[in-house]
């Protein structure tokens, strides 16, 4: 009796997980948002190779992209009920969080922003980090997803590449582009504006192409 | 109207605005559905960008000390409800339960008791008027007792009248109990005060009668009794008083003067 329980509770659990790990996004949060920390887990699974590579990206140092790691998800356990789908997806929400945790750690650090790109458009850092616990599959996949990306902006002309980089990594105001830069602020609307038009027309190819 | 605003669109989507030119973003699109669609174009490109970097697959202790973070997290939350819910220790909850009936008894007993001051009142329809205005005054007690009555049934707790046999057809009872719990409270008004040597016995009834104590009503024929059980009050399928000799019997052998199923 004891073991056909234990044998229908396992596979209950079983059943759960396999639910949540197939689960949408948006599904996912309003679960977290009811205190389903399993639900939580499963959008780690997810999505933290994600944050951590965008949070090292930012901060430059792996002890601190892990700290932001885990604070990014804390915050989403502790503020899913806040998380609104009708204005936009809940990775948008994801990263502008890791994002902008990442950036206030780079400020209060105060140092310099880790180069943009390599002279050949990769990043030195990230190439150069191992991955211990690594998904060989998953990894694989997120790794092809992420050159195709790559390639969609690194097709970009280099000086519109290089102000949405130093907006959305660097969290650098138009002011300060334009200073950086030395271009005038209506240059810097400019191609901030072309470079995610093309950008997404890009991507849009990249996708039609497979 | 808003010539430059429509420039910050894209620092928009790359969340890379001042608050103040947020809130400026913010304003206008709410009055502007194509600053919406343009705003939704560029979004497509921005909500790119994190993909455009190698994910960095995190060491697995990151993992363990988050979800430790959040499982102590949710264990507080537990605590936090059910302290705010009113969530008590077993023991917590056999007195709690027991104070629910006690509750319940108190307003079946005013019931009752009101019931018969009504009675008498009607009976005595001559009698001065200060005691139809005790009546009134109970009428209106019972009114607030009535109307608590919700708030102490949101248990699991059940009433049941009982039922006077043709031995004493004015016996006149309520029974109030958690089924799952080994305690009760019967009220019953209307049965004689006994000749010395005999007592009132109750008994819960289930394969065989079991005594649930002995019964003493004062002048007015009215008595309270905490039952309590070997087994749940639920189990039994029947309740009963009879007449016994005093120190009562070890099963019914005088008059029936009340029974009900439960």
């Amino acid at each position: 009796m004891s073991q056909t329980k234990n044998a229908s509770d396992a596979l209950m659990r079983i059943k759960s997980e396999n639910t949540l790990s197939d689960a949408p996004d948006e599904t996912l949060v309003m679960q977290v948002a009811r205190g389903n920390s399993a639900a939580l887990e499963a959008l780690y699974d997810r999505y933290a190779s994600r944050v951590l590579g965008v949070s090292l990206k930012i901060i430059g140092d792996q002890t601190l992209a892990e700290d932001i790691l885990q604070e990014t998800f804390w915050r989403v356990w502790q503020s899913a009920a806040t998380f609104q789908s009708q204005l936009g997806p809940f990775t948008g929400w994801l990263f502008r969080i890791a994002r902008n945790l990442a950036i206030d750690a780079y400020r209060r650090r105060n140092v310099r922003p880790q180069a943009f790109t390599g002279a050949n458009g990769s990043d030195p850092i990230l190439e150069a980090m191992p991955d211990p616990d690594m998904d060989v599959a998953e990894q694989a996949q997120l790794s092809l997803q992420s050159q195709r990306m790559r390639k969609a902006l690194d097709s970009l002309p280099g000086v519109q590449r290089q102000v949405i980089e130093m907006a959305y990594f660097y969290g650098m105001t138009r002011q300060e582009i334009a200073q950086a830069t030395g271009e005038a602020l209506g240059t810097i609307h400019t191609r901030a504006r072309l470079a995610l038009q093309k950008l997404r027309g890009e991507l849009e190819r990249e996708e039609f192409e497979g | 109207m808003y010539p430059r605003i429509e420039e910050l669109l894209p620092f928009y989507v790359l969340d890379a605005l001042t608050e103040e030119e947020k809130e400026l973003v913010e304003a206008y699109l709410a009055e502007h559905p194509e600053g919406r669609a343009q705003v939704q174009d560029l979004q497509s490109g921005a909500s790119a960008l994190p993909y455009t970097i190698a994910p960095v697959e995190p060491p697995r202790q990151v993992k363990e000390s988050l979800m430790r973070r959040v499982t102590a997290d949710a264990q507080a939350r537990e605590r936090s409800s059910a302290r705010a819910s009113g969530e008590r220790s077993p023991r917590g909850l056999r007195f709690d339960n027991l104070f629910r009936v006690l509750s319940l008894g108190a307003a079946t007993v005013a019931i009752l008791w009101a019931f018969a001051l009504h009675s008498q009142v009607t009976r005595l329809q001559d009698q001065i008027s200060s005691l139809n205005e005790q009546v009134a005054a109970q009428s209106q007690s019972l009114d607030e007792l009535i109307r608590n009555l919700p708030q102490t049934e949101q248990s699991d707790i059940i009433s049941v009248s009982l039922k006077s046999t043709e031995t004493q057809p004015r016996a006149l009872g309520q029974l109030i109990a958690d089924p799952n719990d080994q305690s009760a409270m019967l009220v019953i008004s209307g049965l004689p005060p006994l000749e010395p040597g005999k007592t009132y016995q109750v008994w819960l009834i289930g394969n065989a009668p079991v005594s649930a104590g002995l019964l003493t009503v004062d002048e007015n024929g009215q008595s309270v009794l905490i039952i309590t059980s070997e087994e749940s009050i639920g189990s039994f399928t029947s309740v009963g008083i009879s007449i016994e000799p005093e120190g009562g019997s070890g099963e019914p052998t005088g008059e029936i003067v009340v029974l009900s199923d439960l």
